[in-house]
């Protein structure tokens, strides 16, 4: 099994597979950064003079980590950044769930898209799985990269 | 964590910021954001409100009343309350044209006559009064000024006639709040209404900008809460384009 699970095979097509989500994710946010200003502010956890500049730089980095990982360079890096952002995501979402605050989660589109309140709720459930997922996904690069280091040192 | 791989990380986070703002002094006016910006409520959750199920308006006259505002969260140099006015009432003609009969047939609500622009006082008490589709429609043909604090892009696809865009995301929104105080700076024309729209429900980019605009001493501002969906909606005119 833990053979399986470190096999290059998956490694590469996880590997892949992050990179372009976070290349997905990334461009429509580049593409119009006051909406993305306005999600952030949705959000109600950052404070007003980072709001902006956090609008402006994560999709960027979100961007440059996808596309490490899409070009296998500075893997373990962006494997990191995007760990970071997925985790810092998922709180971002949870507190907002308790707190019952609902909002677009402008994780892969920034306009506006008048739902209800309830839809809302649903699809920040739905977003906390799918981070969670993408953060399952990080920890298999990770621990393929580890079990890589174990058998070269080994050898 | 290696050494490299720390050194990388931390590459791969400059190396964005870099591009972000090197992209950014290179965006067009409306996708450029001011590096810092001022958002006075941005770590305050909204109080979720409530939907009520409302029959569907016969006519347009018969319009969603007028509510007050919560008080503003910033520190502002406005004078002390001197003029409040009942905002329950702006629009006696609304209040009468929603008043129950006892008719059982329906008969058709008589249009009400516009009120004057002189019931909409200043009220320099609070940064904004929330108003309904009746009042904004009478201050819309007394020519009060109208600012659509949408994005232009959307406002571009339509917006209410003579409305200014005044979208508080984009980074020329300070620029355009001094023009208009020049435009404006006797004390006499900032008293006159201003009414500010955005796309109702939970968009609070029209009360953002009130807030902006009072805290400059403008103590007479609108805020059409339920939007230019709700003007659409009830036939309100609409102009397309950049031009208001």
């Amino acid at each position: 099994m833990k053979r399986l699970l470190a096999h290059p095979w998956l490694t590469i097509r996880v590997q892949l597979a992050l990179g372009a989500i976070f290349v997905i994710a990334a461009l429509p946010k580049i593409a119009d950064p006051p909406s993305f200003a306005h999600m952030i502010y949705n959000y109600r956890l950052v404070p007003s003079s980072l709001i902006n500049i956090s609008a402006l730089v994560m999709p960027w980095v979100e961007l440059l980590a996808g596309l490490a990982l899409l070009l296998g360079v500075w893997k373990a890096a962006a494997r990191n950044v995007v760990g970071i952002m997925l985790a810092v995501f998922i709180i971002a979402i949870s507190i907002n769930l308790a707190r019952d605050n609902a909002i677009d989660c402008g994780c892969f589109n920034v306009a506006d898209r008048g739902k209800t309140h309830e839809q809302r709720i649903f699809d920040m459930k739905v977003d906390v799985f799918r981070d969670l997922g993408m953060l399952l996904m990080v920890g298999q690069l990770w621990y393929a990269a580890k079990r890589e280091e174990t058998t070269a040192k080994a050898g | 964590m290696k050494r490299t791989t720390l050194f990388q990380t931390a590459a791969l986070i400059v190396a964005g910021v870099l591009v972000a703002l090197v992209a950014n002094a290179f965006a067009s006016r409306d996708r450029k954001l001011a590096v810092v910006g001022t958002y006075p409520n941005a770590l305050k959750v909204p109080a979720r409100e409530i939907p009520v199920a409302t029959p569907t308006p016969t006519s347009p006259v018969a319009s969603v009343p007028t509510t007050t505002t919560e008080a503003p969260a910033t520190a502002t140099t406005q004078p002390a309350a001197t003029a409040a006015i009942e905002t329950a009432s702006l629009n006696p003609a609304v209040k009468k044209a929603v008043t129950p009969t006892t008719t059982a047939a329906p008969t058709p609500q008589p249009q009400p006559a516009p009120p004057s622009q002189s019931q909409f006082l200043p009220h320099p008490d609070k940064p904004y009064v929330e108003i309904g589709y009746a009042d904004v429609k009478a201050l819309h043909s007394k020519n009060a000024l109208f600012l659509d604090a949408r994005r232009t892009s959307v406002y571009e696809q339509g917006h209410i006639p003579g409305a200014r865009t005044y979208s508080v995301w984009e980074s020329d929104i300070e620029d355009k709040v001094r023009k208009l105080f020049d435009e404006r700076s006797d004390p006499s024309e900032q008293a006159k209404a201003i009414v500010i729209y955005c796309s109702g429900g939970d968009c609070e980019d029209s009360h953002m900008l009130a807030q902006k605009l009072w805290g400059i001493q403008f103590n007479n501002i609108y805020v059409y809460k339920d939007g230019f969906p709700d003007w659409q909606q009830r036939g309100g005119a609409v102009h397309t384009g950049a031009n208001p």
